[in-house]
């Protein structure tokens, strides 16, 4: 009888220990119906898991299927998906190319689903890239630009000191000073070079997110709308309609020289890609996103420093991430909508943004990120304020960054910059024009 | 009735007569050959004769890929285009020259590699596996290699010519050197696929012809110029039509290793498609393109084939 009464006794207790348990996890369970958004994304890319989680517990009828592909796949596998039967409900894709989805109703208009306070909030530039003909179509979630990183220990060696603030920005030719000082070994063959090469796309230069920035600098946005200095610092009208005289100005095949005359006559800077040049000890300058910093503060390969990037006449970095949007034909397009918007506001953005480490879109989030409030990574934020400018924004963008970055590789190589733009001109014309 | 009219009478009573009714064997034989034919027909159906015609009916219309559903009918303006604009000319210009690099190159440095390795060599074996090395090698790896050789600054190729004194060559990066140094990878790559095919052609030529000819007194070099090169027609027929469809069908060193530069100097056919249609988002045209690629193709094929045709056989 004893034995039978502990044995009832221990059943009874566990199920009341069991039932205390369950009650404890208080895991919210669904009680509609699920749905399961289809998400593209590029690997190691936002919505990180942490969030995801956070946001599932508010909305448990809510699964996800996740579909990887490549950054430069990216652009292409859009292509294929979004006019098939059945397209991903949430996209990442390259923000420029924000307008040209738009424009082909691909993306969902998502300006009826932001918060309160998201306008006053949201970076001037990320905004201007993120709208088509008055509608937002991505909130954005982190922000990038690119300044100059430099090797500490090169660069104190050949006895040069890199500005670290906006104000003493180095102008190119002071720049290519401080190059010619720094590199080692021959001219275009360098053992240490000046600048190092991009670590995007194959290496080659040219790439307009980071070279059009050189002859946009030679140009000023004040002079008047029908100057070639003022259309020689916006690149393309701002209509959108032409980039006849925005590329191939006197201002710009000036700038357009110099640049040539790093790969070439100066021999400062390769004309192909080093993997891991700059973080091997290969360069002395670097001009990179926050991500190589954020690389370097996690793995001190070396000591480094942040200067701000070089300019002609006026500074100008440009702006711009991979972001994700909604898709128009999404069979939950309400859903996408919310989740999207919901990861890029409070506290789902800022787990998002310091996952990666790239700067934040929301202004509000800048002060919790210390990292970005003293130097060397203050220079980004600072930059991004003072000097952000989306790439030159429009329906036809991902044509016009192609045909632009063709020509502007082809001064790299040796070019005749006048020649090569008057055509980049003709190109993105007859694209405009179809 | 004379005699040509009596023949004239013969051969339409024979294409009248009647076919013999198939037997029951063969009618069996008939049901297993379909049966085995089917499925390969099948998918050729669906994944090379479909897409041709919708390529081809695409190729009369605008629209991109972001927004098919946008089309717009265009009649003859994707062709008219290509007339128009320089780029279908200079793009075409550019394969055609490459194809004829390649296929220069290829044909003579096979057929003497062939000849080689036709004698009786002690490591004949280990020649022919270092030759086709580079065929079973995938063209990624490749051309990633050859980016590192052909490096303007650091590459090994300008290592060992500035060893010898030779300046410093720009390669990839120039203008009139990109196309050569792409040629060169493609002859690299390419050559030992066109040494087993004319292995196996000196295989195949009968022993006693050469023999005969060399108790009549004939040279080596004459035993090679009247018996042997003649007798290799065919194979030399195959090995130009494969090398250049091959060469005007090249994507990847374009894609890889120049991306179409440096100012469209190595933007094959191929490549300027893909970028029209993927980068530039006018299908339409990309397929018009394709059309005019598929009919260049099956042109030049058919000339090197009247051209080439054999005229002996053994």
């Amino acid at each position: 009888m004893k034995i039978y009464s502990i044995v009832f006794a221990s059943l009874l207790g566990a199920t009341a220990l069991g039932a205390t348990g369950a009650n404890a996890q208080s895991t919210p369970t669904c009680t509609g119906e699920t749905v399961t958004l289809r998400i593209l994304r590029t690997p190691g890319n936002y919505p990180y898991p942490k969030p995801m989680e956070a946001w599932q517990k508010d909305n448990p009828c809510v699964k996800f299927e996740i579909n990887e592909v490549p950054f430069p796949q990216l652009a292409d596998t859009i292509s294929v998906q979004a006019a098939s039967s059945n397209p991903p409900d949430i996209i990442v894709y390259d923000g420029p190319n924000t307008q040209s989805y738009a424009a082909a109703g691909i993306l969902l208009p998502i300006t009826k689903y932001l918060p309160k306070g998201w306008d006053a909030d949201i970076l001037p530039a990320t905004k201007a890239e993120h709208s088509y003909n008055g509608e937002v179509y991505s909130p954005g979630i982190e922000q990038t630009t690119v300044a100059m990183y430099y090797n500490k220990k090169l660069v104190e060696a050949a006895g040069v000191k890199p500005p670290q603030t906006l104000a003493e920005a180095w102008t190119w030719p002071q720049a290519l000073e401080a190059f010619k000082k720094c590199q080692q070994g021959p001219a275009g063959a360098a053992t240490v070079w000046g600048l190092g090469p991009t670590r995007f796309g194959n290496g080659q230069p040219g790439l307009v997110y980071q070279d059009l920035t050189y002859q946009r600098s030679a140009g000023d946005p004040k002079a008047a709308p029908t100057s070639s200095a003022y259309k020689t610092f916006w690149a393309f009208a701002p209509d959108g309609k032409t980039a006849e005289g925005y590329l191939n100005t006197p201002e710009a095949v000036e700038a357009l020289k110099f640049y040539q005359s790093m790969f070439n006559a100066e021999g400062v800077a390769p004309k192909v890609g080093i993997p891991n040049a700059f973080f091997d000890a290969k360069a002395c300058f670097y001009i990179d996103t926050p991500a190589a910093g954020n690389a370097l503060i996690k793995d001190p390969k070396i000591e480094w420093g942040i200067t701000p990037l070089p300019y002609f006449k006026t500074p100008v970095v440009h702006t711009g991430s991979t972001t994700f949007g909604a898709t128009a034909r999404s069979k939950h397009p309400e859903i996408a909508a919310k989740f999207v918007v919901d990861m890029s506001w409070g506290e789902y953005a800022y787990m998002n943004v310091s996952q990666r480490g790239n700067l934040p879109t929301l202004k509000s989030l800048f002060s919790r990120f210390d990292v970005y409030n003293k130097y060397p990574m203050k220079v980004f934020v600072d930059q991004l304020q003072s000097w952000g400018q989306p790439r030159p924004p429009g329906p036809k963008f991902a044509q016009y960054d192609k045909i632009v970055s063709e020509a502007l590789r082809g001064v790299a190589f040796g070019g005749d910059p006048a020649e090569l733009m008057a055509d980049a001109e003709k190109k993105v014309q007859r694209i405009l024009d179809r | 009735m004379s005699t040509g009219e009596q023949i004239l009478t013969v051969s339409a009573g024979a294409k009248t007569r009647p076919r013999k009714a198939a037997t029951r064997r063969q009618k069996q034989e008939r049901l297993v050959a379909v049966g085995f034919l089917a499925p390969f027909m099948l998918l050729l159906l669906i994944f090379q004769y479909v897409p041709l015609l919708v390529m081809a009916r695409n190729s009369f219309y605008d629209y991109s890929l972001l927004n098919p559903a946008a089309e717009k009918f265009v009649g003859l303006r994707n062709f008219a285009d290509m007339i128009e604009y320089d780029d279908a000319g200079r793009s075409f210009g550019i394969t055609f020259l490459f194809a004829f690099g390649v296929v220069a190159f290829v044909i003579p440095i096979a057929f003497a590699l062939a000849l080689f390795l036709n004698s009786k060599l002690p490591a004949r074996g280990l020649v022919r596996t270092m030759i086709m090395l580079p065929v079973v090698t995938s063209s990624v790896v490749t051309a990633t290699m050859w980016s590192f050789l052909l490096d303007p600054s650091n590459g090994l190729i300008n290592g060992a010519l500035d060893i010898v004194g030779i300046t410093r060559q720009p390669f990839l990066t120039s203008t009139t050197q990109a196309l050569p140094s792409l040629i060169a990878m493609t002859l690299w790559q390419q050559v030992g696929f066109g040494t087993i095919l004319f292995l196996a052609g000196l295989q195949g030529v009968p022993s006693e012809l050469g023999e005969a000819a060399r108790i009549d007194g004939a040279t080596r070099w004459q035993v090679l110029w009247n018996i042997t090169i003649p007798l290799l027609s065919r194979t030399t027929l195959f090995v130009v039509v494969i090398m250049t469809v091959f060469s005007l069908q090249t994507f990847a060193p374009a894609f890889l290793m120049t991306q179409g530069g440096p100012q469209e100097a190595t933007n094959l056919i191929v490549y300027h498609i893909y970028n029209t249609a993927f980068i530039m988002q006018q299908a339409g045209y990309a397929s018009a393109l394709s059309v005019v690629l598929l009919l260049v193709v099956l042109a030049i094929s058919m000339v090197q084939m009247a051209l080439l045709r054999s005229r002996w056989n053994y």
